[in-house]
């Protein structure tokens, strides 16, 4: 590498980013001029809201109130209190007067009185006349209270059996950083992947609609060092924007503390150090966003191109960033590997002053390793010639023909598999389908609605993008008769690997718990008092998954990655999505286990290159859930109810696994 | 100085570039005439290390476009009426940043970016944005571009495509004064007049493949017409 050459590019990058009016609004106008005016709007806005409130009093009706009580609402020049008797909730609502309140006819001297308060909970007006009323209630059940216990003789001091002190030990910076660490790493991230946008695109897809890169890219210097340049000048901008919002925003909410004076206990200011490790932290995020960003957007040919294909990206990014505005989501080895939102977490620590070492380490070291990843598939993009010209003129046609036309060209290119991206597209579909239509087909059918959602959901559109699509369907699907040495090593590897999975799934329980909800659903699911009932079972949790899943994941998805990529990328890709199709709204913890049949089925499914053998396993490893159901004594025997495994069964399990694939057709005699 | 042996470019199926074989000597300015699509931008990106060849080869001053593709580079001045200039730099900035890519030492560099400005007339706009040039001033940046580094040899892709006249002669005299340094001239183009007035050989490719070759003489000869327009379009068409 040539840093000299590096830095040359970056210098030009630079002076030519910062020339351009996008990024200098993004970098400087946003944090020197956003926080300060927002600051003011939101607090002028504030202001003028409740001056409107108080200077017109609220209109309140009191029914069966005595003369006492309605001296004490009077007595409040915030309130026009009066007496008529007509008046009804829905006088309330129609606006006639702000709040109603309705005095229950006094009992004996000693009997608690009543009333009741009718509001409007969605006017701002009737929820202020509600407070100054609650708080003129108060003062007239303190003069009642203070009554009976003079004429009982009792001190006022009768009525406070319990005097509740509370005060908290957090000090006013302690304070600061806790609110600031709520919704700063939020902002702090988000403008830094802005930071990050704009010059990205820029400086890829920009160039080449501007069609300067070709120009680059004819002068002797080799593509990675151009790369390099193009990919720290995005860093180093997107680090600028990110320092420069923190900073303004520290001193903006510095500024309104102190126009708040002691009205409010807080400090928002950070140590010196903290800064520091939050900019150290911001580094390889940067890196993460830059590298992303360029290597997606050199993908594309023009700028429009590249925004609309990052803005998904970008929205995405967004959903981790909020992690640290969830009340409760503790800093745990498990949510440290998020991507952005094991940082955002680690900068909420790091701001309320209480980071743990080892998550933290983790979440730098994953984070550095995304970005490497990230820069690898940056770097890989670059002076490829069909990211430079496209494609080719025809597939620059081929976009301007309507869809139908494209779908019925799409038919008629016969070929024998799908391509990687036709299959990943159609198990999105499929996944999107299943999320929305499928829980909603099992909440309202329960057991049926489950085979119901997997035979319609999946099994047909599996059929239907074999046989419409212009594939070969058998092959699509892998529909091939295995040999029975293949059938044989299935049955080994499932055999084996069904043992591994359960160490996994017990190591999994250090860090991630299982949620009781879960655990509950799970009970109802799988419970049969019958032998018809054992029956049904295996037939919706083992039979219909194995086959209906199998045609989706090891049939069109596997044989689709089949058709371009190496064995090992097809195989954990595949396994992957199969994890990711099992998380659920209240879990993660269903990823790694059904990823790790994933692969094992995969494995076989891409040996034997048929789907029945992952069929059949399929339905061993789900029927043995049954089996533990039936049988409840023999489940106990090999999975203790705290999760540990019967140790024996690891070793064996890892030799038959290993025998297994070793008997498995080798090499593939269709390659 | 520049060879293409058997070169050939596939697309699919389709091959945009087959089997070209050529040679451009120093001092020599060789046209290179086509249709639309024939080929002619897709074999002078091959020569640019810009595309990767399917089979054959390209090669500037003894060095293999896929074998030493940065040796190529450093004596090959490429320009194309598609390549923009940066909007957002000067065109001395410009100068500096191709010169600074290609290796010029600081002092080298600086005097070779004034002798440019003032040779192709910048020195005027010389500290004005690019975005904000006429396309003639632009097309003089671009061409002090291409030889910032000094190159043998030199490929022009349709480089007077969209100018005026004015700003065409600007080119024509470029391409007459890189024939009296020695450079090794290939351009490709669609203009006749262009070829009469600057061209030593013509080649014509159709359908990729280079289908006749030699003086102005030769090509209007073996198209059997006066005209090399008529000529040209005999050939293309087979029909000479």
């Amino acid at each position: 590498m040539n840093f000299g050459i590096v830095r040359t590019v970056v210098a030009k990058e630079l002076r030519e980013t910062l020339r351009d009016r996008r990024t200098l609004i993004i970098m400087l106008v946003v944090p020197i001029f956003l926080y300060p005016a927002l600051l003011i709007v939101v607090e002028q806005l504030a202001l003028f809201g409740q001056r409107q409130l108080e200077e017109a009093p609220a209109s309140v009706v009191a029914q069966g109130a005595g003369a006492e009580a309605l001296a004490i609402l009077r007595s409040d020049s915030s309130l026009i209190v009066a007496t008529g008797r007509e008046a009804t909730p829905e006088a309330v609502l129609r606006g006639e007067m702000d709040l109603l309140l309705r005095f229950d006819a006094p009992g004996g001297p000693e009997q608690p009185r009543r009333v009741e308060l009718f509001y409007d909970g969605s006017r701002d007006r009737s929820l202020r006349a509600r407070a100054l009323v609650a708080a003129r209630l108060d003062e007239f059940a303190d003069t009642l209270l203070a009554r009976r216990l003079s004429v009982r003789g009792l001190p006022g001091s009768f009525a406070e059996p319990l005097t509740v002190a509370d005060s908290s030990v957090a000090s006013a910076e302690r304070l600061g950083g806790y609110a600031l660490g709520r919704f700063l790493p939020m902002i702090l991230i988000l403008m830094t992947l802005l930071g990050a946008f704009y010059p990205a695109i820029d400086l890829s897809a920009g160039e080449k609609e501007r069609a300067t890169l070709e120009t680059l890219l004819t002068t002797p210097v080799p593509a990675r060092e151009i790369v390099a340049g193009k990919f720290i000048t995005v860093t180093v901008i997107a680090l600028c924007a990110a320092i420069l919002n923190l900073a303004s925003m520290l001193l903006t909410f510095q500024f309104a503390a102190f126009q708040f004076g002691g009205a409010i206990d807080i400090q928002f200011s950070l140590p010196a150090s903290t800064i520091l490790l939050v900019v150290l932290f911001l580094v390889p995020l940067a890196v993460l966003f830059a590298a992303i960003f360029l290597g997606m957007a050199l993908r594309t040919q023009s700028f429009k191109e590249a925004q609309n294909t990052l803005t998904p990206v970008q929205l995405a990014s967004m959903i981790p960033m909020m992690l640290p505005l969830i009340p409760g989501i503790p800093f745990s080895y498990a949510v440290a590997v998020v991507p952005i939102g094991g940082v955002a977490l680690l900068f909420r620590e790091l701001m309320s002053g209480s980071a743990p070492m080892g998550p933290s380490l983790l979440a730098l070291g994953t984070t550095i390793m995304y970005a490497a990843l990230a820069l690898r598939f940056a770097a890989s993009s670059f002076g490829r010639e069909d990211v430079l010209f496209g494609t080719g003129a025809a597939d620059a046609s081929a976009s301007r023909r309507k869809l139908g036309e494209r779908l019925a060209d799409w038919r008629r290119g016969g070929r024998t598999l799908p391509r990687p991206a036709e299959s990943l597209a159609f198990v999105a579909v499929v996944a999107l389908l299943y999320f929305y239509l499928g829980i909603t087909i099992q909440i309202r059918a329960g057991e049926v609605g489950l085979l119901v959602s997997q035979v319609v959901l999946l099994a047909l559109p599996a059929l239907a993008f074999a046989f419409a699509g212009p594939f070969d369907a058998r092959s699509t699907l892998a529909l091939r008769i295995p040999s029975s040495a293949g059938v044989g090593a299935a049955l080994l590897v499932i055999l084996g690997g069904i043992p591994v999975g359960w160490f996994l799934a017990w190591v999994q329980g250090f860090f991630l718990e299982i949620p009781a909800e879960f655990l509950t659903a799970l009970e109802e699911l799988v419970r049969a008092e019958s032998t018809g009932e054992l029956l049904w079972l295996f037939l919706l949790v083992a039979v219909t998954p194995a086959i209906c899943e199998e045609l989706v994941f090891r049939g069109a998805l596997l044989q689709g990655l089949r058709n371009g990529m190496t064995m090992s990328r097809a195989v954990l890709l595949s396994s992957a999505v199969f994890g990711a199709f099992h998380l659920s709204t209240e879990t993660v913890i269903r990823f790694l286990p059904s990823a790790w049949l994933g692969l094992l089925l995969a494995i076989v499914a891409w040996r034997t290159r048929s789907i029945f053998p992952a069929m059949m396993m399929h339905m061993v490893n789900n029927g043995i859930i049954i089996a533990f159901v039936a049988w409840p004594a023999l489940g106990e025997r090999v999975v203790s109810p705290d999760g540990e495994p019967f140790w024996p069964l690891i070793p064996i399990g890892i030799l038959l696994l290993l025998v297994g694939v070793r008997a498995l057709p080798r090499p593939d005699p269709f390659e | 100085m520049i060879v293409f042996d058997s070169l050939t470019k596939r697309y699919g199926e389709v091959a945009a570039v087959d089997r070209l074989t050529l040679q451009v000597g120093r001092g020599e300015v060789y046209a290179l005439l086509g249709a639309n699509g024939a080929g002619k931008t897709t074999a002078l990106r091959c020569l640019a290390t810009l595309l990767v060849p399917s089979s054959g080869s390209t090669a500037v001053d003894g060095y293999d476009s896929s074998a030493a593709p940065l040796e190529v580079r450093r004596r090959l001045g490429f320009l194309s009426a598609s390549m923009g200039l940066y909007a957002r730099l000067t065109p001395r900035e410009v100068l500096e940043y191709f010169g600074a890519l290609q290796g010029m030492a600081q002092a080298a560099l600086s005097s070779r970016v004034e002798e440019l400005l003032s040779r192709f007339e910048i020195d005027a706009f010389a500290d004005r944005l690019c975005g904000t040039l006429s396309t003639g001033q632009r097309q003089r940046v671009s061409i002090a571009r291409a030889i910032v580094h000094d190159p043998p040899a030199l490929v022009l892709d349709e480089p007077t495509l969209g100018l005026d006249v004015l700003s065409g002669e600007t080119i024509h005299t470029f391409v007459a004064e890189s024939r009296e340094r020695g450079r090794a001239v290939l351009f490709s183009t669609h203009t006749m007049s262009e070829v009469e007035l600057l061209a030593d050989r013509v080649g014509i490719i159709a359908g990729g493949r280079l289908v006749a070759e030699g003086s102005i003489a030769e090509i209007l000869a073996q198209g059997d017409d006066v005209s090399l327009s008529r000529a040209f379009l005999k050939i293309v068409r087979g029909t000479a």
